[in-house]
């Protein structure tokens, strides 16, 4: 009888650790960090492991920004990519974000200003950071004429090629997109897979579309098909999508591209396997300044704008955009305070970043000054000239359409599905 | 023939054996590699130059705490699991009572729920009772969702005992505490032992959970820590590999452990049976 | 007598209560009332963010009318075929493993192996494996004198069985563990009173050791099938679906939707199709095993 009052004691004790140990040791956790009069949350994506500088120099920030506003703690938490998308949606359906955070642009940010998630931030704008921006970049992150993101990266995407391949194997360096064509077939006789491509990951090969249909189609017709002002089964866009299917026959692309990450992609470029790789300019530091990377690559590699196709289109302008900006929460605690970090970051941010971690900022710097590789300095110079920046299409369009997209894209380069198929399926998602 | 046939038997057994341990000697030479070494070259070619840095990352890492709160989490979810499922087991299989069939239908229908579904559900719960980014959080959701496999499994091996055992002591005067705890939990340590790696290794590699959950770097697991080398753009998948040996050492010496008391549990409950 | 205080404590309505219960809480406070809760997202038209709208049954009748869920769904019944049937070899080694050959627990211990190692682990692995330009699997093709080998991953029709492969491969190990510790309790001296009767091997595993561990044998039958249709690990770090839909599975469609679509209503209707799915199929299989043992006797 005792023995069995003891076990009952043991079990109910065992349960109630289970449910309450937990509510006291967070009651513990909350109070004893609270020394700061305002805590300010901040949740970002680059983790010490694998973007040490990006890390560092978020970190930098913040101890400067600590340092000269007593009383104020930034509450970091960092997370990788995937992760950090997924527990922004988890946090976002209970409202809990963090008081600032990461966001993409355009077609990323809709859900979170529809829900009300987001704070606008044209007063921060106007009165701190005024003529801060390269123009175009803030306005990537504004819906209705409203701003809700201050940008951090402005990338754009080239043809990096390997010089060094392209002269052991006596082919010229194409200059316009019929002598790429011909590159290739060359590069396949000499039993070499010319482009590298991941396109399991379909924002590359929506990159190659984009370009097509930027230099056939004009750099507006485009983006009219996605505002809704085109359409899609424009012939000039039909005619870009049956252009990449002429790429995929000729053989341009490495082997199995739909099966592979662009990782593997780019790894395939970066052990000489490939010749050419179109990618964004945030691998740059791969090319440049990556000790990891041989030196003798690094110094073979070179870029190229994507040529004219057919005598036509302007190779100033580029597909790109940036890449991440910074939200407020609009139901955080401390959004003034928030605010104003945010501001203090992007001032920051810009010069520290292209340095120290190689990122192209999306405010103005003076390349002049800085010590930096030429490429960097030669790309600068491109976006300086640039005529036009198409924003990467999947993050123009909304989540929802931006998935069929995707999906579509791989469909059209694994010749599933026709140009009009791929047209049409584009107009059926944006006409739901 | 028979010797023939024996040698067909072992060479088949072997080389299946071979493509499992395979990973392994694969996982331990990606961990000391670099990242172009990882892509480009052959899987199981040796790396250039033996990159035990990869290791020192890991540790610089704080791989200790994280290592830490993956050891105690998994072994409390184990204990709840096991315990708790046994005991389900116990009186779903052992006891009479009317609606028993139904509460087994109810576990089986907890077997089918995909963690998707349930991930924001959830989060909404625990933010509620304030369970967020406590530990606490990840065990009894761990407990919860192993349940009801462990039960399964359990209830297989618990339909098999003989009632001879219970009815034996009962009739000794035995108290249904004392029979549970003293005699059908030593009688089934065998498939126990077998539900502890199950869970073992479900808790350990578990990371969906623990990233929604928790925010504070010093309750993060190891599977988090390995989401530390993957970065917006780049991965330093050499780094990863040496995460992922750190983390399978302690989880390969534990099965070891276990997967012995399924053979010693036999010969014990043998004598008994 | 004896019988009658046995009946009497083993439906005492307290001690059944202190038994059940622990289990029974946790299953119903987080996993029914998310369940629950799930199904009434299901109802709404919400991206998870925003404003829910109440929209009825809508979005559950057009997962039944989408064509890409059961495209998914017909992936998912596909591989849980063949979980189910690759259990007949996992059983046969298993009582080859558990009839005392030499060397049985360690080779046992290394069947575990891959399971063991994390989904990111064997992810990467077999990425490695069926890299079309430098995989193992393709370089081995070539030395034997095949010429264009396929992209494995990049073929929509062959992505789905190559996927299939790495994960009947990992799941080896776990379910021989289950058996091996359900054949090893069969007590020694039946099998010996067998083979003094002069039965073979054979006969004694048909005859003897299936029908002893039936019971376990039925539950890693609904193990694998459950298992299988809510599936997700692999197919997500290695293919993502891809190339269009072509290895999508009902876990990882509802996860695109829900997570990466911001369609939170429909992704999480079509979470709740997929938990009917398999509970339906679940109950056919109880009931076509069910029959099968009464045969047998």
């Amino acid at each position: 009888m005792k023995r069995k009052k003891t076990l009952a004691l043991l079990l109910s004790a065992a349960i109630s650790s289970l449910l309450l140990v937990g509510c006291s040791d967070s009651d513990e956790a909350s109070s004893g960090s609270s020394n700061a009069d305002t805590e300010i949350k901040f949740m970002h994506l680059w983790p010490e492991g694998s973007s040490k500088k990006h890390y560092d120099v978020v970190n930098d920030i913040i101890a400067d920004y600590e340092a000269e506003n007593e009383g104020v703690k930034i509450d970091l938490e960092v997370l990788s990519n995937e992760q950090y998308k997924d527990k922004l949606r988890v946090l976002s359906t209970s409202k809990e974000l963090p008081d600032v955070g990461l966001t993409w642009a355009a077609g990323f940010l809709e859900p979170y200003v529809g829900g009300n998630m987001f704070a606008p931030l044209d007063d921060v704008i106007e009165s701190e950071l005024s003529d801060a921006f390269v123009p175009g970049t803030a306005e990537a992150y504004a819906l209705d004429d409203v701003t809700y993101g201050l940008p951090l990266e402005l990338n754009i995407v080239s043809i990096y090629y390997n010089e060094k391949m392209f002269k052991d194997n006596g082919i010229e360096v194409p200059e316009t997109y019929e002598e790429l064509l011909e590159a290739s077939k060359a590069f396949r006789e000499e039993g070499i897979q010319p482009i590298a491509l991941g396109n399991r990951d379909s924002w590359t090969g929506s990159m190659w579309y984009m370009y097509l249909a930027d230099r056939i189609g004009g750099a507006d017709t485009l983006n009219k098909a996605i505002d809704r002002s085109g359409s899609f089964e424009d012939p000039a866009l039909i005619e870009a999508a049956a252009e990449v299917q002429n790429l995929v026959d000729s053989g341009a692309f490495v082997d199995g591209f739909n099966g592979l990450a662009d990782e593997e992609a780019k790894s395939m470029f970066m052990s000489e396997q490939a010749p050419m790789y179109m990618i964004a300019t945030w691998d740059l530091p791969n090319f440049t300044t990556n000790e990891d990377v041989p030196q003798e690559f690094r110094d073979s590699v070179k870029y190229m704008n994507f040529p004219t196709v057919d005598g036509q289109g302007d190779m100033n302008s580029f597909v790109g955009g940036p890449g991440v900006g910074l939200f407020v929460a609009e139901d955080s605690d401390v959004k003034e305070e928030a605010k104003d970090f945010s501001a203090y970051f992007v001032k920051e941010w810009g010069e520290k970043a292209v340095e120290e971690a190689g990122v192209i900022p999306a405010t103005k710097v003076d390349a002049a000054s800085m010590d930096l590789p030429q490429m960097y300095i030669d790309i600068l110079e491109e976006l300086n000239q640039a005529s036009n920046i198409t924003m990467f299409a999947d993050v123009q369009l909304s989540p929802e359409v931006a998935t069929v997209h995707l999906d579509a894209i791989q469909a059209l380069f694994g010749n599933e599905m026709t140009p009009e198929e791929f047209a049409k399926a584009h107009e059926d998602a944006l006409s739901k | 023939m028979k010797r023939v046939g024996y040698f067909f038997l072992y060479l088949a057994l072997i080389v299946v054996a071979l493509f499992q341990i395979l990973p392994l000697i694969w996982l331990f030479l990606f961990s000391l590699k670099s990242n172009q070494e990882i892509f480009a070259g052959s899987p199981f070619s040796l790396p250039s130059e033996f990159r035990w840095e990869n290791y020192q990352k890991v540790w610089d890492g704080g791989i200790g705490t994280y290592f830490f709160n993956s050891v105690w989490i998994t072994i409390a979810a184990i204990v709840f699991t096991v315990l708790f499922a046994s005991m389900a087991a116990f009186a779903l299989t052992r006891m009479k009572w009317k609606l028993s069939g139904l509460v087994l239908g109810l576990f089986m229908v907890g077997l089918m729920i995909p963690i998707h579904s349930a991930l924001i559900p959830l989060y909404s719960m625990f933010l509620s009772v304030d369970m967020i980014d406590n530990p606490w959080s990840i065990v009894i959701t761990y407990t919860a969702y192993n349940l009801p496999i462990t039960l399964m499994i359990l209830l297989g091996f618990y339909y098999t005992l003989p009632h001879e055992v219970e009815e034996a002591a009962i009739i000794d005067g035995c108290s249904i505490h004392r029979m549970f705890f003293r005699i059908i939990l030593p009688m089934t340590t065998p498939i126990m032992a077998t539900t502890v790696v199950i869970n073992m290794i479900y808790n350990w590699n578990e990371f969906v959970f623990v990233n929604t959950f928790i925010s504070s770097e010093k309750y993060k697991t190891l599977t988090v820590g390995i989401q530390n080398f993957i970065g917006q753009y780049m991965t330093d998948w050499g780094a990863i590999g040496a995460t992922l040996i750190i983390s399978v050492l302690p989880i390969i010496i534990a099965f070891i452990f276990f997967s012995n008391k399924v053979v010693e549990g036999i010969s014990s409950s043998a004598v008994k049976g | 007598m004896g019988l009658n205080v046995m009946n009497k404590v083993m439906s005492n309505k307290l001690y059944i209560a202190f038994y059940i219960a622990p289990a029974f809480i946790l299953l119903m406070v987080l996993i029914f009332i998310p369940l629950l809760l799930s199904g009434y997202y299901g109802l709404m038209d919400w991206d998870g963010i925003g404003e829910k709208t109440f929209i009825g049954l809508d979005n559950y009748i057009e997962g039944i009318q989408d064509k890409l869920f059961w495209n998914s769904a017909l992936h998912s019944f596909l591989l849980a075929l063949f979980s189910a049937l690759s259990l007949i070899i996992y059983l046969a080694v298993s009582i080859i493993l558990a009839s005392k050959i030499k060397g049985a627990d360690l080779l046992r211990k290394i069947y575990l192996i891959p399971m063991l190692l994390s989904s990111v682990a064997i992810a990467q692995l077999w990425v490695k494996v069926y890299n079309p330009s430098n995989g193992i699997l393709n370089s081995f093709l070539r030395t034997i004198g095949v010429e264009n080998p396929p992209s494995w991953l990049a073929d929509p029709s062959l992505v789905l069985f190559a996927i299939f492969v790495p994960i009947l491969w990992q799941y080896a190990g776990f379910y021989i563990l289950i058996y091996y510790a359900a054949l090893k309790n069969i007590p020694e001296s039946l099998i010996e009173a067998a083979r003094i009767d002069g039965a073979t091997p054979f006969q004694i595993a048909m005859r003897i050791k299936l029908p002893l561990i039936k019971e376990i044998v039925s539950v890693t039958i609904v193990l694998a099938i459950v298992g299988s249709l809510k599936y997700f690990d692999l197919i997500y770090v290695m293919t993502a679906g891809g190339p269009n839909g072509a290895s999508e599975v009902m876990a990882s469609y509802m996860y695109k939707l829900a997570f990466s679509s911001y369609n939170f209503g429909y992704g999480s209707a079509i979470g709740f199709l997929l938990l009917i799915i398999t509970l339906i199929v679940t109950l056919i299989i109880r009931k076509v095993t069910e029959t099968k043992e009464k045969l047998e006797y």
